[in-house]
């Protein structure tokens, strides 16, 4: 619906237009056959029709046009133009009409052909203008910068200001405003034809075509500025026709011609450093397609492959290939050769890998060490006369010069990116700039995929963690021991993924329960080695060697050739007798038992004698391990535990220590070994301000629940006292 | 951790590591770095002050044992001094006064390494 509009619209304006300037024909016809009619108003109406016409031309011709074209198809378009108009002028000088006498300022038609000639010829001349006018528009406004739409607007002001001052002029009479305006629109068409900008942004195939345009439309534009010009027979006739369309053809034949011409000599002028430009529009571009390989393919090779064809491309280089060094030197051994390296070549581009390999078997790791150690690229611009490859003469090489950059990440060099030339001093500085331009591209590339890497690695060993913590939880007990003699209630949390603590249980026969609890040193998973070390032992020497001191000593036996100089266990190891509850401790190195009586109330740690499991020679160890004697009467409670607890800290309460734990113990007596264990939980945990343990923590506590007649005493006996079985 | 210190000094032909602060897994490398030191520039006499020593890990206490050996066959020896009664406990628990000379004050380490020739 709105096309439709537009088109009745712009049939309207075309049908308006052309009657317009029929009428004016035909005025010409009837009136100015004798010569001017001396009424200034006639003339001034007769050149206000042809005005609205020519506006009604411009509005249509404006509403069909197409502005987004490509410079060079504008410039053609000119061309054309300027060529069909020459033509037309060219025909209106063969017929020669009759032409034109001078009186008074006024033009006399010489005769019926020369009315109508000035008619067709001011037309056509003043819409060709107008088209001129729009393509120069599009030209200049194609690189836009401040001001630019400004002094067009000034130009087309003046001009129209130009045109105007003489509507009601006589054909041949000249005023001063006209002159001055005039003299303005020189000066903008000057500062317009300074926007020449986009010639920049022309390819060098685009230059020589605007040259070549460039030149011609301002060898014809000339011939407007001639043929437009008040001396000339054709100028008189588009004076004739309108004066204002005389003045606006004139100034816009010298537009043309200033500004064409200065397109010619500045197209001329960039033409030597076209190719430059070409080529630095080519890396550009180049780079940000790497750049953009770089974030989306992970496809190592890919991205090496296009690094090196980039280079080859980019710099017109012979030949160019990769090498990535996998173990980067250590600064120690710089200037000391990188024989060591491992070096692998990547991406040959117009090159074989054995041609590689003799380039950098015969000396030409030298070369490798220089940039390495330089850490800058290394231009060599002679193969021949340079002592750095001098070597290489020997080897078949079809290069003559040769750019080696290092890839640089973190300051070690990771990789070099080799380029040749057939030619010598083919590297320019511009060259080395790009490909380590490139070069910084594939040090991404290859961090990138070290670092995908790495992560895989990472989720791995994650994967094998979640496993070690996971075998690690199974080592522990599964389950509680029952028996009605005794409540046992225990508990272990390892504060990083696996921990060092371990507890256990064993029944040694009916009547006697082991109770084990020890700390690895160290955490993590070394520590959760020794851990599942240690269970082994347990579960097959508690059985053999039944007296907890005995126990201990072979277990220290078994480990001290195993265990690392630096690392120990500590455990404490209780054996309790089920039918009288006699209890036998020993304590390798391992925080004491407390043992807190109901009856009395009264807390005591029971703190053998004894060193730390892989501490000491077997002799030394055997020789000073003790054990301990407690009876147990109905209630009383036994707490094995590791430094998780007593060790607990924070900032403001310090560590939570063996007082307090005492108290704790103390105050839940009555509560069930359930209880206990909790209010010793809840204690710690309120202690830290129930942040999360920085250490494994684990808590095994026995209630001896048995009625027995041996209630009351607990026996503690030092030194070696044998337990009754 | 940053709150661990250690100064070394040398008086007599005995040299004295001055622990200052927290000897826990993360600190316990420059301490194995000072032992390692030491034995390298053939110095055996040891003596540990641990005045200022407010915490030693199970870790802390590895870096003993890992160096006692080689100081002793060297007719060296390691000997501690002037510990806080929570740090005693520690080493105590343990069992190092067993192995380790521990001696109330510096003066008297000293001491025992001159009148006690190894």
């Amino acid at each position: 619906m709105a096309k439709f509009r537009k088109k009745i619209k712009n049939v309207f304006l075309m049908g308006s237009g052309s009657t317009l300037l029929l009428l004016v024909f035909l005025s010409d016809v009837a009136f100015r056959r004798g010569g001017e009619i001396g009424v200034g108003w006639i003339t001034l109406l007769r050149n206000l029709f042809v005005l609205v016409a020519f506006l009604e031309f411009y509005v249509v011709i404006e509403s069909l046009w197409q502005s987004g074209q490509n410079i060079t198809k504008k410039l053609g378009f000119a061309l054309v133009l300027t060529i069909v108009v020459g033509a037309a002028s060219s025909l209106l000088f063969i017929v020669q009409p009759s032409g034109f006498d001078i009186k008074n300022y006024s033009l006399i038609p010489l005769g019926f052909d020369s009315i109508v000639w000035a008619n067709i010829y001011g037309v056509v001349l003043s819409m060709t203008m107008l088209v001129m006018l729009l393509i120069l528009r599009d030209i200049i406004f194609s690189r836009r910068r401040k001001g630019t739409s400004r002094n067009f607007i000034i130009l087309i002001g003046f001009v129209a200001a130009t045109a105007l001052s003489t509507l009601a002029n006589k054909s041949m009479e000249s005023s001063l405003l006209a002159s001055v305006l005039f003299g303005c629109s020189v000066l903008a068409i000057v500062l317009n034809s300074f926007r020449l900008s986009w010639i920049v942004y022309l390819s060098k195939r685009e230059k020589i075509i605007s040259i070549v345009y460039g030149f011609l439309i301002f060898c014809l534009s000339i011939g407007f500025d001639i043929i437009t010009s008040k001396g000339t027979d054709t100028g008189k006739s588009l004076l004739f026709y309108s004066q204002p369309l005389q003045s606006f053809a004139s100034t816009m034949a010298l537009f043309s011609t200033i500004y064409f011409g200065m397109t010619f000599i500045s197209t001329l002028f960039h033409l030597p450093t076209a190719e430059a430009f070409e080529r630095k529009t080519s890396e550009v571009s180049s780079l940000h397609n790497l750049s953009r390989l770089v974030t989306q393919v992970f496809d190592f090779n890919e991205l090496v492959d296009s690094v090196t064809t980039m280079t080859l491309e980019v710099c017109e280089a012979k030949s160019s290939w990769l090498e990535i060094i996998k173990t980067a030197a250590p600064a120690g051994l710089l200037g000391k050769g990188h024989r060591g390296l491992e070096v692998v070549t990547s991406a040959p581009k117009n090159i074989s890998q054995e041609e590689i390999h003799a380039i950098m078997n015969f000396r030409g790791e030298a070369l490798r060490d220089l940039v390495i150690s330089e850490r800058k690229p290394v231009v060599i611009d002679s193969v021949k006369n340079d002592k750095r490859t001098k070597h290489l003469a020997d080897v078949k090489v079809n290069f003559s010069s040769m750019a080696v950059v290092p890839l640089l990440s973190h300051d070690q060099v990771i990789g070099i990116l080799y380029a040749t030339k057939g030619v010598e001093f083919g590297f320019d500085r511009d060259d080395v700039d790009v490909i380590s331009a490139f070069a910084d591209q594939a040090t991404i590339a290859i961090e990138n995929s070290r670092l995908i890497e790495k992560s895989l690695e990472r989720e791995r060993l994650m994967r094998e963690m979640m496993l070690a913590q996971d075998m690690q939880r199974k080592l522990l007990p599964q389950e509680l021991p029952r028996l009605w003699e005794v409540d046992l209630e225990a508990l272990s949390t390892p504060a990083f993924e696996v921990g060092g603590d371990y507890y256990d249980f064993t029944m040694l026969d009916e009547n006697h329960l082991g109770i084990l609890v020890g700390d690895v040193s160290g955490k993590g998973v070394s520590a959760a080695f020794y851990m599942a070390e240690m269970k082994g032992i347990f579960q097959s020497l508690s059985k053999i060697y039944r007296e907890p001191r005995e126990f201990l000593s072979k277990a220290h036996d078994t480990l001290v050739g195993t265990i690392d100089k630096r690392s120990f266990i500590s455990l404490i190891y209780g054996v309790v007798d089920l039918r009288c509850g006699l209890m036998t401790v020993a304590r390798a190195g391992h925080c004491p038992m407390l043992f807190v009586s109901r009856k009395t109330k009264k807390a005591e740690f029971i703190k053998p004698v004894g060193l730390g499991l892989g501490m000491g020679s077997r002799s030394f160890f055997e020789r000073t391990i003790m054990q301990e004697n407690v009876q147990f009467a109905e209630g009383d409670i036994a707490v094995f535990y590791t430094d998780g607890v007593t060790e607990a800290r924070s900032e403001e309460n310090g560590e939570f220590g063996y007082e307090k734990l005492m108290e704790v113990v103390r105050s839940a007596v009555d509560k069930s070994a359930l209880g206990v264990r909790e209010a010793i939980v809840t204690a710690v945990d309120r202690h830290m301000d129930h942040k999360p343990p920085e250490d494994d923590l684990t808590i095994v506590v026995m209630k001896w629940i048995k009625r027995n007649n041996n209630h009351g005493k607990n026996i503690s006996e030092k030194k070696d006292e044998q337990l009754q079985n | 951790m940053s709150n661990f210190k250690i100064d070394m000094r040398e008086m007599n032909n005995i040299n004295v590591i001055d622990l200052k602060g927290y000897l826990d897994a993360h600190t316990a490398p420059e301490l194995e770095k000072a032992f390692q030191d030491l034995l390298e520039g053939k110095k055996f006499r040891i003596v540990v002050n641990c005045r200022d020593l407010t915490y030693i890990s199970s870790a802390g206490l590895g870096v003993f044992m890992a160096y006692i050996e080689d100081v002793r066959k060297n007719n060296g020896d390691i000997k501690l001094s002037n510990m806080s009664p929570k740090v005693y406990n520690v080493f105590d628990l343990l069992g190092f006064p067993l192995l380790y000379d521990i001696a109330k004050d510096e003066a008297e380490a000293i001491n025992k390494f001159n009148t006690l020739q190894y």
